[in-house]
């Protein structure tokens, strides 16, 4: 057992610690200097000013040190939760920032892709039970996995919000009001946030429900399940047996989507106006906004090392094959 | 194992909606000690009970937006492009206003000002003036402001102390100012955009403080105070015992100003079509077919251009790199660019055209009409033509593109930011324009950091630039065109990206910035030998007028400022800058649509 | 059972299918719809035809955009790319992966250690943010490119779940056989487990295909996509940009995202059909 852990952790220390490096390193051979376009968006700042706020501005962002020492500099002032200061909210430190961000993308995306993960699963099951009902629902999965975040997105957006008028089209909660444990806030976030929730939702049910109903077949097909029909078991029984069973590849499915899960997040964030992180990459990329970029993915990979570890847990505890596997037997 | 599996799911679940909530809930104690902290000696109750507002009423409050891209993060008048909407204005104020509209300078903080001779200035400051924290604004607060400039050299108008010698005070309300060689033009400017600041509380920080902070939160003289401010929007809340209620009798109609921070120009229609934000200042596509709708929207022009325009834009050529440097391509560019397309197309004609010297209509007494029927262009693909074989440029190798009088092949790219999509569109159907005539040029669309870089470093072919907004002086255009000297890097706030070098124009800039601001005819007979100089060698092409965009909508507040008859007069714009040239006084002239 | 035969009994199943008909019905009739759409094409691409936007007609098959432009021009000139990157992107994922994966799976031991490892890294770390990136990088951006680079980053999906095959193949006894008649690695991959897999690599590329698609869209929206040309999701980012929406012309939004849900999902539905004819247990289903 020791040993199998002690693996794992070395493997996600060492992609850790390779995936910080690239992270670091990506942002610093873009194009364009953060503190000449700082001054720009400063305005008609006069130029004499300018040369003065240009020194002071590079020393204070570090940007002058030989690229070693900003490598080092960076690893000693990440554990010390410091991640700089944003170019782009310049004089807001990075921590602050994301934190800000973070609340709003857990609110999105966590419920989006655990509940269209449970309903998906008990879909594609449902639709596995019989040839007519899988001919008629799956083709919807599909669609439903073929469509475009956004689009749908907007599509769902521009009904809702612009004809039936019945939810706000952009924000986190209403702007009239000041963030507070009351019930007038709390509807308002819920209200902002069921339009980007639905389009994450819709699209990942489908790919889920496809991926279940797959899986569905297969162990049905498996030689216990025709073994236990022979039995006599009843049908409730083998199902249930296939469900769990099937159940194992998706939750690394799960797992693995955690990644992907950004690109779409993003694009819906952008549509409904949501405050979230990948909103925040976009924008830290169109203003060369280093310190930044480099939290929001610091960000990012954390959590889906910290997801994938807890998922590798929960199969542990769910999975009698990885059990024995952990004693020394090669899978 | 099914239950654990959704025993942990429903965990996840919990937790997040848990970890969503409380940092954000978190927050409302943090604003709230900052309105608590405001050492206010207020005698408007409302901003002490501030702790229990949660809601503003929508019939009270004024939603603006367009000004604000990404979260607020400084109140600090000293950053002149990124302080948070209405720092200066609402918190903050000058000692005059200007409003373009009406070629006015309105006293404001200043009682009156006057030039005693060619280089003695005497500024009078209205007795009564004071602080939200009660303190009085008087000539010391003054002379610490304009003298801050003197200490710390990274002040935007430090440059002011290269001419201005002296700050004397002869009196609590009297400053008298000498100056050893004055530039009268830009020392106009400085007296509506440096904002005053409290002595009392200045005087204390560093050059990094001042400078550099974020200053947060303002306190100022002005008829709004701070009230709140999170990533998305910033609350003011009127001052009721704010000096300009006595003074000049003045009474700002919203209790509250909510601005939001803008997302992107599709969320800002979407907003103005739900009625969530009364004045918006984003460029919505489109709008002119919205003003039509129902939705109770109007712009200052109820038809074509039905914006203001605010600035110019410019195609910046970069005059070190060939064919450029050669003044009849540039020439010929002028003439083969159909900016008529733009204009309706791209715009749907909420712009105008430029006139060739690129002056805004309200600068129009300076267009020397001789020179520009002599001198001037216009859409004419048959005359660029002409202009370019005139020239020596022919098509050599049959590829259906001009190459230079010496054979070399032209391939140029013009630029804008990525995501500015009317400049992207622009762009487009400019190089459509110039392949026709011959003239091989790629639109790009790098983003907007990487566009800059090139554009200081002198690293670019063509782009399109707006650098130069509306003032109060014609002459800040002219320093923009030929900004001299001429360095390595032209940053931000310079101008004359292309590097064009003529010395005798730069004297005559010089000449205009030393004439004095109601010397109309003296700055005429300058500017005409400028306009002379600048239509023979276009050393940038002037396109089209950016408008002051601008949309409300009347379902809450109403009398907004309007080219109709008895219409106030504003600019209705929340930009920097835009509330100290007028803005302002709009606030004053709303009513509410809500019975009194 | 003998190569022929076995053909033939695929070929039987495969015209059976109804999944798999429509599915390909559809692929196939945007297919054409690109390749001889662009020659119906009333207008040139991009160009300004119009003075502003205007609805269907017979003028404008498809309306023209905010700008003036012709919708109809663009929508062929886009599926047209669309195509391109799925294939170049698809393909190249799934070579990549079946590189990755077979490697991987056969040769166990520290060898798919490393390889796994480089493929958990990549499925780490936000690759689409990557992409935002490595794209925002260059001034003028291609479709070439930007399916280069979509392969570059999608690989990983096609890598792990060829890897997990791989796995069952080679405990079989005919690889054992093989290993014993002493040919090589490569030879083995090639020669013995891979058409065992066909079906398998086959229809991890069309998944690849429809991915690659909506990746591309997704760039395009957010504007990173090619700076010349057309594509769908360019398209639908311009039409977002225009509010095209808000301001009711909606032929110019709703038909790109149309034609990549239709697309994308008629090829998963493909997939299906597939699935059931390479693999007996499901046709009875």
């Amino acid at each position: 057992m020791k040993r199998y852990f002690l693996r794992k952790l070395l493997i996600y220390l060492l992609t850790f610690f390779i995936a910080v490096t690239i992270d670091w390193m990506i942002p610093r051979f873009m194009p364009g200097d953060p503190v000449l376009n700082m001054l720009a968006k400063a305005g008609s700042v006069h130029a004499e000013a300018q040369e003065v706020m240009y020194g002071y501005l590079t020393t204070a962002f570090g940007l002058d040190l030989p690229i070693w020492q900003q490598y080092l500099n960076f690893w000693n002032a990440l554990f010390h939760g410091d991640l700089g200061v944003s170019v782009l909210q310049f004089p807001r430190p990075v921590v602050d920032v994301i934190k800000s961000a973070i609340p709003f993308d857990l609110l999105l995306l966590i419920p989006a892709i655990v509940l269209s993960w449970i309903a998906g699963n008990k879909f594609g099951a449902f639709a596995a039970r019989s040839k007519r009902m899988d001919n008629t629902l799956l083709p919807v999965g599909y669609i439903l996995t073929a469509t475009p975040y956004m689009w749908l997105g907007i599509l769902l957006g521009w009904v809702f919000a612009i004809i039936l008028k019945i939810i706000p089209i952009s924000g986190a909660f209403s702007y009239a009001l000041k963030p507070a444990l009351t019930w007038t806030f709390v509807l308002s976030v819920l209200e902002h946030w069921i339009l980007p929730f639905a389009s994450l939702f819709i699209v990942m049910f489908g790919g889920w429900a496809i991926g279940m109903r797959n899986m569905i077949i297969y162990e049905l097909e498996a030689d216990y399940a025709h073994y236990l029909e022979a039995l006599g078991a009843p049908k409730r029984l083998i199902r249930r047996y296939a469900y769990n069973n099937a159940l194992l590849p998706q939750l690394s499915g799960l797992a693995l989507k955690l990644g992907v899960i950004v690109a779409g997040a993003m694009a819906t964030e952008i549509v409904f106006s949501y405050p979230g992180i990948g909103y925040l990459i976009l924008m830290a990329i169109q203003n060369s906004d280093y310190f930044l970029l480099q939290g929001c993915f610091l960000f990012i990979i954390i959590g889906v090392l910290l997801a994938n570890f807890i998922i590798d847990i929960v199969f542990i505890l769910i999975d009698p094959r990885t059990r024995l596997g952990m004693q020394g037997g090669a899978s | 194992m099914r239950k654990i599996v959704l025993a942990l799911l429903s965990v996840l679940i919990v937790a997040g909606f848990v970890m969503s909530c409380a940092p954000a809930a978190a927050e409302a104690p943090a604003a709230e000690e900052e309105v608590a902290a405001e050492p206010a000696a207020e005698e408007a109750a409302p901003v002490e009970e501030a702790p229990a507002v949660v809601d503003y009423p929508r019939e009270e409050t004024l939603y603006t937006m367009g000004k604000q891209w990404g979260p607020p993060t400084s109140w600090n008048p000293m950053q002149q492009g990124s302080y948070a909407m209405g720092a200066i204005g609402l918190c903050y104020e000058t000692l005059f206003l200007y409003n373009p509209l009406t070629d006015e300078y309105i006293p404001w903080i200043a009682e009156s000002g006057a030039w005693l001779d060619d280089t003695t200035y005497e500024l009078k400051i209205k007795e009564g003036v004071t602080f939200s924290d009660g303190e009085a604004l008087t000539a010391d607060d003054v002379k610490f402001t304009f003298e801050m400039g003197k200490n710390f050299k990274s002040a935007f108008y430090s440059e002011l102390w290269a001419w201005l010698t002296s700050i004397e005070k002869v009196d609590d309300y009297t400053l008298k100012l000498t100056f050893s060689s004055p530039e009268y033009q830009k020392w106009a400017n400085y007296l509506y955009t440096v904002a005053m600041l409290p002595e009392h509380i200045w005087s204390t920080l560093t050059e990094e403080q001042a400078i550099t902070g974020a200053n947060q939160p303002p306190l100022g003289s002005g008829p709004y105070v701070y009230e709140a401010a999170d990533e998305t929007k910033v609350v003011w809340e009127r001052n009721d015992s704010w000096w300009g209620i006595e003074e000049m009798g003045l009474n700002m109609a919203p209790k509250f100003i909510i601005d939001i921070a803008n997302i992107s120009n599709n969320a800002a229609l979407g907003m103005v079509l739900q009625g969530q934000v009364d004045l918006d200042n984003n460029y919505l596509p489109g709008i002119a077919s919205v003003i039509n709708g129902g939705y109770g929207i109007t712009t200052y022009y109820p038809e074509a251009p039905y914006m203001l325009s605010g600035n110019t834009a410019w195609l910046v050529m970069n005059l070190k790199k060939a064919p450029m440097d050669d003044a009849a391509f540039r020439r010929a560019v002028a003439f083969a660019i159909k900016v008529e397309d733009i204009v309706t197309k791209d715009y749907g004609n909420i712009v105008l055209p430029a006139n060739p010297t690129g002056l805004l209509p309200v600068w129009d007494k300076f267009v020397d009409q001789a020179v520009v029927d002599e001198l001037g262009f216009s859409y004419d693909p048959a005359e660029a033509k002409k202009i370019l074989a005139d020239a020596g440029y022919k098509d050599v190798d049959g590829d259906g593109f001009v190459e230079t009088p010496d054979g070399s092949q032209i391939a140029l790219e013009i630029g804008c930011p990525n995501g500015w999509s009317d400049w992207m569109v622009a762009i487009q159907i400019i190089s459509q324009s110039l392949k026709e005539v011959g003239i091989n040029v790629e639109p790009v669309y790098p983003d907007y950091s990487a566009l800059t870089a090139g554009l200081y470093g002198g690293d670019f072919d063509m782009v399109i630039n707006n650098d130069v907004q509306i003032s109060n002086t014609v002459w800040a255009y002219y320093n923009f065109i030929f900004y001299h000297p001429i360095k390595e890097q032209m940053i931000s706030g310079t101008g004359n990206y292309g590097r064009y070098e003529n010395q005798e124009v730069f004297d005559l800039v010089d000449q205009l910035d030393a004439t004095p601001i109601d010397d109309v005819a003296g700055m005429q007979a300058i500017i005409s030998e400028i306009q002379r100089i600048q239509l023979t060698d276009l050393p940038m092409i002037p396109l089209w007028y950016n408008g002051v965009w601008s949309q409300v909508s009347n379902t809450y507040w109403t009398n907004w400022p309007s080219s109709a008859e008895g219409a106030p007069k504003y600019l209705p714009a929340t930009w920097n800058g835009y509330w100290n040239m007028g803005a302002v006084l709009m606030l004053a002239e709303l009513q509410s649509t809500a019975a009194e | 059972m003998s190569e022929e035969k076995k053909k033939n009994e695929l070929l039987f199943f495969a015209l059976r299918n109804s999944k798999l008909k429509i599915g390909a019905a559809i692929v196939f009739l945007f297919v054409l719809f690109a390749i001889f759409g662009p020659s119906f094409a009333k207008y040139p691409l991009n160009e300004f035809v119009a003075g502003g936007p205007n609805p269907p007609s017979a003028d404008y098959y498809m309306g023209t955009t905010a700008y003036g432009q012709d919708v109809f021009a663009q929508f062929v000139h886009g599926l047209g790319s669309t195509f391109i990157v799925g294939l170049v992107g698809g393909g190249i994922a799934t070579l990549l992966g079946m590189l990755v994966g077979f490697f991987g799976g056969y040769k166990g031991g520290w060898v798919d250690e490393l390889l796994n490892g480089v493929t958990n890294i990549i499925l780490v770390i936000p690759t689409f943010a990557l992409l935002l990136i490595m794209v925002a990088y260059l001034k003028l951006r291609g479709i070439l490119l930007e399916s280069i680079f979509i392969g570059l980053t999608c690989w990983p999906w096609a890598a792990r779940a060829i890897r997990a095959q791989t796995f069952s193949l080679v405990s079989r006894e005919f690889v054992d056989l093989a290993k014993l008649s002493g040919m090589g690695t490569l030879k083995i991959i090639f020669r013995e487990i891979a058409p065992n897999m066909m079906s398998y690599l086959f229809m991890t590329f069309i998944l690849q295909f429809g991915g690659a698609i909506l990746n591309a869209a997704t760039l395009d929206f957010v504007g990173l996509g090619p700076t010349q040309g057309a594509s769908l999701g360019l398209m639908m980012n311009w039409a977002t940009i225009g509010s095209a929406l808000l301001l009711g012309y909606w032929w110019w939004f709703v038909p790109p995202g149309l034609a990549i849900t239709a697309i994308v999902g008629a090829l998963y539905i493909m997939n299906v059909g597939l699935d059931e004819v390479f693999n007996p247990k499901l046709r009875e289903m």
